[in-house]
């Protein structure tokens, strides 16, 4: 076997509740259909919900805590997706995890994923405090993720800033929830208004879909049957695109302010 | 004085050129450059391939930059680094890439021809130059003037007890003169602040688009802050 490097990545936000948690299950869902063996780590031990997105709530017996503990090993611990094996599920423990966690622990479990996995995904808790720290500190790479509001991007570049400072790289977009209607009417902060406070890649766009709320009840996210929905399609694009793939984003014209200003843009900023 | 040019001792250092004053030279910056260069000896001769330009008082343009480059490759050479008392020579460097280094009065031939004409610098405290963007959340406070190459975004601060002057665009909060200068201002290529402070005196920022093409700049005027098109003033002769 060839020696490989694991790419650990973070998925944050700032604020809480903007689809962190439904991008981890979804990209790690496409990953996996995508032949990337590929583990989500639940950072969130405060409010752990990850495993209820995948449908894998009622398998698990043993989690992160007893591993740390060395009190089982990281093989019992992880739990393994029925229907796409290439996926494993790292579940977090108790919330009170929360009060002896340390930066050191984080680092010492992706170690311990690193020989079976291409990709750790870490679902990372809102927020800038220790719970944040500690999931940045396992973290090479990011993808940040906001809705198109203002309090949202707010909290996103301030987590960018801090990844920064953590030497965090490449750090890439994610823009979820987006609705393009209120978009073209000017109801909503359009994908420029968001890239160019920003000023990170843009990895995806993720429309809003009432089918991200109905397979989140099910336990089953939405990448996992092959759906066609638009939400099912952007979430794989992410992975297609994490992987290097050249997968053109939705056109811009039919979501902001069009292609023609960010050209002009271009342009206007391009010295030589 | 005329223009001196240092040849490099040894291959890992650069050529230094420092420009004499512009009023004792009758052309153009460019023909200054060109002219001083004249005293190379033949390629091959020297050690380096690296010039470091001190430009004195001479305003620095990116058009000057510009034509600077080819006359420099015909030589061999390459510039590595702008030094100037001029912020607005120290940004046309930047902008291209080239590394700047903020000159001193006296550290240069040409310097010592020229007071320091930047009225609302503190005695002292000097300019400081702080690249990259300002993030929600962060605050950059400096004692003297500062120029950010970079934006400031919306949750983010910058202070000084001089100017406050962006390379960039101001949506965060900018608060210029802090220690109670009234003269000091704040300039930017897009200035939209959330709020804007110079001295006491508070604003909220303009709700209007900014005007596309020209930086502006806001200022005291009767005590309140009033906003207008900026004007290039510092640090150039009259
Ligand atoms: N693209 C989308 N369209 C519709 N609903 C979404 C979308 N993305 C997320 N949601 C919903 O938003 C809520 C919060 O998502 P979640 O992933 O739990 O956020 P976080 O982990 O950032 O707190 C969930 O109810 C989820 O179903
Ligand atoms: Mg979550």
């Amino acid at each position: 076997m060839t020696p490989h490097q694991t790419r650990n990545i973070l998925i944050c936000s700032g604020k809480g509740g903007v689809g962190k948690t439904t991008l981890t299950a979804n990209l790690g869902i496409a990953l996996a259909r995508q032949g990337v063996r590929t583990a989500v780590l639940d950072a969130d031990f405060g409010l752990r919900n990850l495993d209820l997105l995948l449908g894998l709530e009622n398998r698990i017996v043993f989690t992160a805590q007893e591993v740390l503990a060395g009190s089982c090993r990281l093989e019992q611990a992880l739990v393994k997706h029925k229907q796409e094996p290439n996926l494993a599920l790292l579940p977090a423990g108790n919330p009170r995890m929360l009060e002896w966690l340390k930066p050191e622990d984080m680092q010492a479990i992706v170690a311990m994923l690193a020989p079976s996995f291409d990709v750790v995904l870490i679902d990372c808790p809102a927020g800038i405090e220790d719970g944040f720290k500690n999931a940045v500190s396992a973290a090479q790479e990011a993808i940040v993720i906001t809705t198109p509001e203002v309090s949202a991007v707010r909290d996103a570049d301030r987590v960018i800033g801090l990844l920064n400072t953590h030497g965090i790289k490449p750090i890439q977009l994610v823009l979820n929830r987006v609705r393009p209607k209120m978009m073209a009417n000017q109801e909503m902060l359009s994908v420029n208004d968001v890239t160019d406070i920003l000023a990170l890649p843009l990895l995806g766009l993720v429309v809003e879909d009432e089918q991200v709320i109905v397979s989140t009840n099910r336990g089953e996210p939405l990448t996992l049957g092959g759906s066609r929905s638009p939400a099912a399609l952007a979430y794989s694009n992410v992975a297609r695109r994490l992987q290097g793939e050249d997968v053109p984003l939705p056109d811009p014209a039919k979501m902001g302010r069009g292609l023609r200003a960010k050209l002009s843009r271009l342009i206007k900023t391009k010295i030589f | 004085m005329a223009s001196q040019l240092l040849l490099a001792t040894a291959a890992s250092q650069p050529h230094r050129l420092s420009l004499a004053a512009a009023a004792s030279a009758t052309g153009s910056l460019v023909a200054e450059v060109g002219y001083a260069l004249g005293a190379l000896p033949p390629r091959g001769e020297w050690l380096s391939e690296e010039l470091v330009l001190a430009t004195g008082d001479w305003p620095l343009t990116v058009a000057d930059l510009r034509e600077l480059e080819p006359l420099l490759l015909r030589r061999g050479l390459r510039l590595v680094r702008v030094e100037a008392p001029a912020p607005e020579a120290l940004v046309a460097a930047a902008s291209l890439g080239v590394v700047t280094q903020l000159q001193r009065p006296g550290d240069g031939a040409g310097a010592a021809a020229h007071e320091p004409t930047a009225p609302t610098e503190p005695q002292g405290l000097g300019l400081t130059i702080h690249q990259g963007t300002l993030r929600s959340g962060d605050h950059l406070q400096v004692e003297g003037s500062v120029l950010l190459l970079g934006d400031v975004n919306p949750g983010a601060r910058i202070s000084a007890a001089g100017d406050v002057r962006v390379w960039g665009r101001l949506r965060g909060v900018a608060h210029a003169g802090c220690q109670g200068n009234h003269q000091a201002r704040i300039v930017a290529m897009q200035l939209r602040p959330l709020q804007l402070r110079i001295a006491e005196a508070v604003a909220r920022g303009p709700e209007d688009l900014p005007p596309r093409g020209y930086a502006e700049q806001a200022l005291l005027v009767d005590g309140a802050i009033a906003i207008e098109p900026a004007e290039p003033i510092w640090g150039l002769p009259d």
